[in-house]
């Protein structure tokens, strides 16, 4: 029996820490920790709740627009506050373009090289890798002079000694099986998905202001200008056509990349369809209000929960039956370990027990994560795009079911092939291809709202304090790119009481809880092969299927024991 | 509609403020954004933990000056100048867990539209615990930041004028080093 451990886990956004046990070649049992120190209601306690949104989109160092999104979600529901169509549309395309952002970036720079042997890419032929790209595509960037300037722009990068995003790869690895063809055209696609990703974010400076951070949500709707005759209205005709240029760039390369990349992927890894099944039981908060938000029922991804992979049934989600533990996590509860409790009624102690560093293993029998354990009526759920996409297809979404379908076909892979590492990553492929087709017609939408004279965007009802209760609490659930995302929040006079966030990844990266079950990482890893305990590729590859996402840690770039230049007297 | 999001000389301040002195960057950023003495035509931009996401803003600049917390060892407040090999060569050979500067540094290198001078101003942190405050030392420290900030703009400004070349970081200002050691600058880091 060997314990591996893997620390930090690389190329995932934020601190995470892996230990688990071989036993002839397989994974028997996973630890997941994180270091995620989670105290937002620290931070906004006794602020005004209609400015939350502000310090909650700094809460997460990626997906910055899903906090504060689940934020005004949260307010308005503690108000009463319902928002207008336009600004429900508004929402709609600007976290669409987060999730397709998100999800492009997690296959091509975070995940990929798991599957791609980037040193592999400089042995292929690039006439063949044009015949490859050809019979699986009709992108028109694939000559065999194009992928030869690749191969060169990624020789001079090793030969620099500089490869930068290439760096952390097990490069030479027996698990990699792609062809040097196939390794070329996927480290060339990389390339064009950092191009895109330039482009494509630009409807975020659009509908948000031009700053990184959005600027432009309201509670009670969005501040965004909508006039069809003023040129500087930040949504006129001439915005709309250029938001629709875009997200039809988008259709683009999800159709003619990324599915055709996951399916090439897929065809050499097929046992990767039977590995990394993990919980069976799967969450979805639901997403994209195609009316009142009020009524899930409407939601272009609906909201439920399937158990022990059985599609035939979808379960409903009842905001009461979330809870979290913190058995198995460094905090305490006042009324003690065994208990767990409802977010209202959340607590954040912080009291760290474990080793004190450098170690070698956690205390995995006692406390090991900063992560607190939720869990849905005591059980564990997986959240993400596979959960989303296997509730909607349950649910007999026609859009869902169709494309689903049709993939599996193509595979030639039944419906439960989509419970394992590469199921993850299919589903988020397909769900960039519904959300990339969606998102060309909620612009229509509001282009049509545009031209018809419906310009509301913003519901000044119970803006003001003054007609506030003096107590109210609500919630704000959201499906951010990684997954079921909930903030709740209590208001007393005026200002907020208690604020707690729920996020994805600890759903899915947390700590078994008070009856000793695991998280979905923990459950997903077991039964893994590991060919090589030091170079723990296969461990990876499921880990990083979830796309780990514990960036509401710290961001300080450290330099420890390195050259630099120090500025002093 | 194609307009750049930036102009030719960016400035970002990166960071998290909501975990103190993690949030620098920023908090010098939005100095700099309220000052009258950068130059004429900059772009100074609140980057917060952001990475990769950065790259629309970053990638058509020749000039960029990041501002961040750097992690150095040294006492709470210090000031740390590095090029964009410096923070290459600390993120390459260890794993980037991070999806920060040093990836967005070495994703602008794939692609930039032109040869970009990259410059990072960092502070050493004393805290980055919750909390939208920075601490005694790093807040002393904001205005040597500002002012590097400024001395490493005006240097741009002046090699562009002169159709000069690089700048050697000895024309920066000079800061004073009265600060207290701290044993352990960043405490997450270890845990």
């Amino acid at each position: 029996m060997a314990r591996i451990v893997v620390d930090p886990v690389t190329r995932i956004e934020g601190h995470l820490r892996i230990e688990a046990e071989v036993n002839g070649g397989l994974i028997t049992d996973a630890w997941s920790s994180g270091t995620m120190f989670r105290g937002i209601e620290l931070i906004l306690r006794g602020r005004d709740p209609r400015e939350a949104w502000i310090w909650t989109q700094r809460i997460c160092g990626v997906c910055t627009m899903v906090h504060a999104l689940a934020s005004v979600n949260a307010v308005e529901d503690a108000l009463g506050i319902e928002v207008p169509d336009n600004a429900r549309l508004i929402r709609n395309i600007i976290a669409a373009t987060q999730t397709i952002q998100d999800h492009v970036i997690h296959f091509y720079h975070l995940h990929a090289l798991d599957w791609v042997d980037v040193v592999s890419a400089l042995k292929a032929d690039p006439a063949k890798t044009s015949q490859l790209a050809q019979s699986i595509s009709d992108w028109p960037k694939s000559s065999a002079t194009y992928f030869k300037g690749v191969q060169d722009h990624v020789s001079a990068l090793v030969a620099s000694k500089q490869l930068s995003l290439f760096g952390a790869g097990y490069w030479g690895h027996p698990a990699y099986h792609l062809p040097p063809e196939a390794n070329l055209m996927a480290v060339a696609h990389y390339l064009e998905a950092l191009h895109f990703q330039r482009e494509f974010i630009r409807i975020h400076a659009v509908l948000g202001g031009k700053n990184p951070h959005l600027q432009t949500f309201l509670v009670g709707g969005m501040a965004t200008s909508l006039d069809p005759n003023e040129p500087g209205a930040t949504v006129n005709p001439e915005r709309i056509d250029f938001l629709l240029e875009v997200a039809k760039s988008a259709q683009a390369i999800v159709s003619q990349l990324y599915i055709p990349d996951v399916l090439a992927v897929a065809a050499f890894y097929r046992d990767w369809f039977e590995r990394g099944e993990g919980l069976g039981n799967f969450m979805s908060y639901g997403a994209y209000p195609q009316g009142s938000i009020k009524d899930p029922a409407n939601f272009f991804l609906p909201r439920g929960i399937i158990l022990n992979r059985d599609l035939s049934q979808v379960h409903p989600v009842n905001p009461e039956n979330i809870t979290e533990y913190v058995a198995h996590s460094w905090y305490e509860y006042l009324e003690g370990n065994p208990t767990a409790k409802h977010p209202y009624e959340g607590e954040t102690n912080p009291k760290y027990t474990g080793p004190k560093p450098p170690y070698e293993h956690l205390e995995v029998d006692q406390k090991y994560s900063w992560l607190k354990a939720p869990r849905y009526q005591d059980k564990a759920m997986e959240v993400g795009p596979l959960a989303r996409l296997l509730v909607a297809y349950a649910s007999g979404q026609q859009e869902v079911k169709a494309l689903v379908d049709s993939t599996l076909a193509k595979l030639k892979a039944p419906p439960t092939a989509l419970f394992s590492t590469l199921g993850r990553i299919a589903a988020r492929a397909l769900e960039t291809q519904l959300l990339a087709n969606q998102l060309a017609g909620w612009i229509e939408e509001l282009g049509n709202n545009l031209a018809t004279g419906n310009l509301a965007v913003h519901n000044g009802q119970n803006w003001d304090p003054k007609s506030w209760p003096d107590t109210a609490r609500g919630f704000g659930f959201f499906e951010a790119p990684r997954g079921s995302l909930g903030h709740w929040v209590e208001i007393e006079n005026q200002a907020i009481k208690n604020y707690q966030a729920v996020v994805p990844s600890t759903w899915n990266a947390g700590p078994r809880d008070a009856h000793g079950q695991r998280g979905a990482y923990e459950a997903a890893l077991l039964k893994t092969p590991v060919a090589d305990p030091e170079r723990p590729l296969e461990l990876l590859r499921t880990i990083h299927s979830f796309d780990p996402c514990l960036a509401c840690a710290v961001h300080v770039v450290d330099v420890r024991g390195r050259t630099h230049a120090r500025v002093e007297a | 509609m194609r307009d750049s999001l930036a102009s030719d000389t960016v400035v970002i301040g990166v960071g998290n403020t909501i975990l103190s002195d993690d949030g620098v960057g920023v908090h010098a950023a939005r100095k700099l954004q309220a000052d009258p003495r950068v130059p004429a035509g900059v772009t100074i931009l609140d980057g917060g933990t952001l990475g990769l996401e950065l790259l629309p803003y970053a990638a058509d600049a020749s000039r960029l000056l990041l501002l961040d917390a750097v992690n150095t060892g040294e006492a709470p407040g210090t000031l740390t100048r590095m090029t964009a090999s410096d923070v290459l060569a600390t993120s390459a050979g260890q794993s980037v867990h991070q999806l920060g500067v040093a990836d967005l540094i070495a994703a602008l290198a794939l692609v930039a539209t032109r040869p970009q001078e990259i410059v990072v101003l960092g502070v050493q942190p004393a805290n980055t615990d919750w909390g939208a405050s920075l601490s005694p030392e790093v807040d002393a420290a904001l205005p040597h930041v500002v002012n590097a900030a400024l001395a490493q703009l005006r240097l741009w400004k002046e090699s562009r004028e002169a159709n000069l070349g690089t700048d050697p970081p000895s024309l920066l200002p000079r800061q004073s080093s009265e600060h207290q050691p701290l044993s352990k600058p960043c405490e997450k880091e270890s845990l």
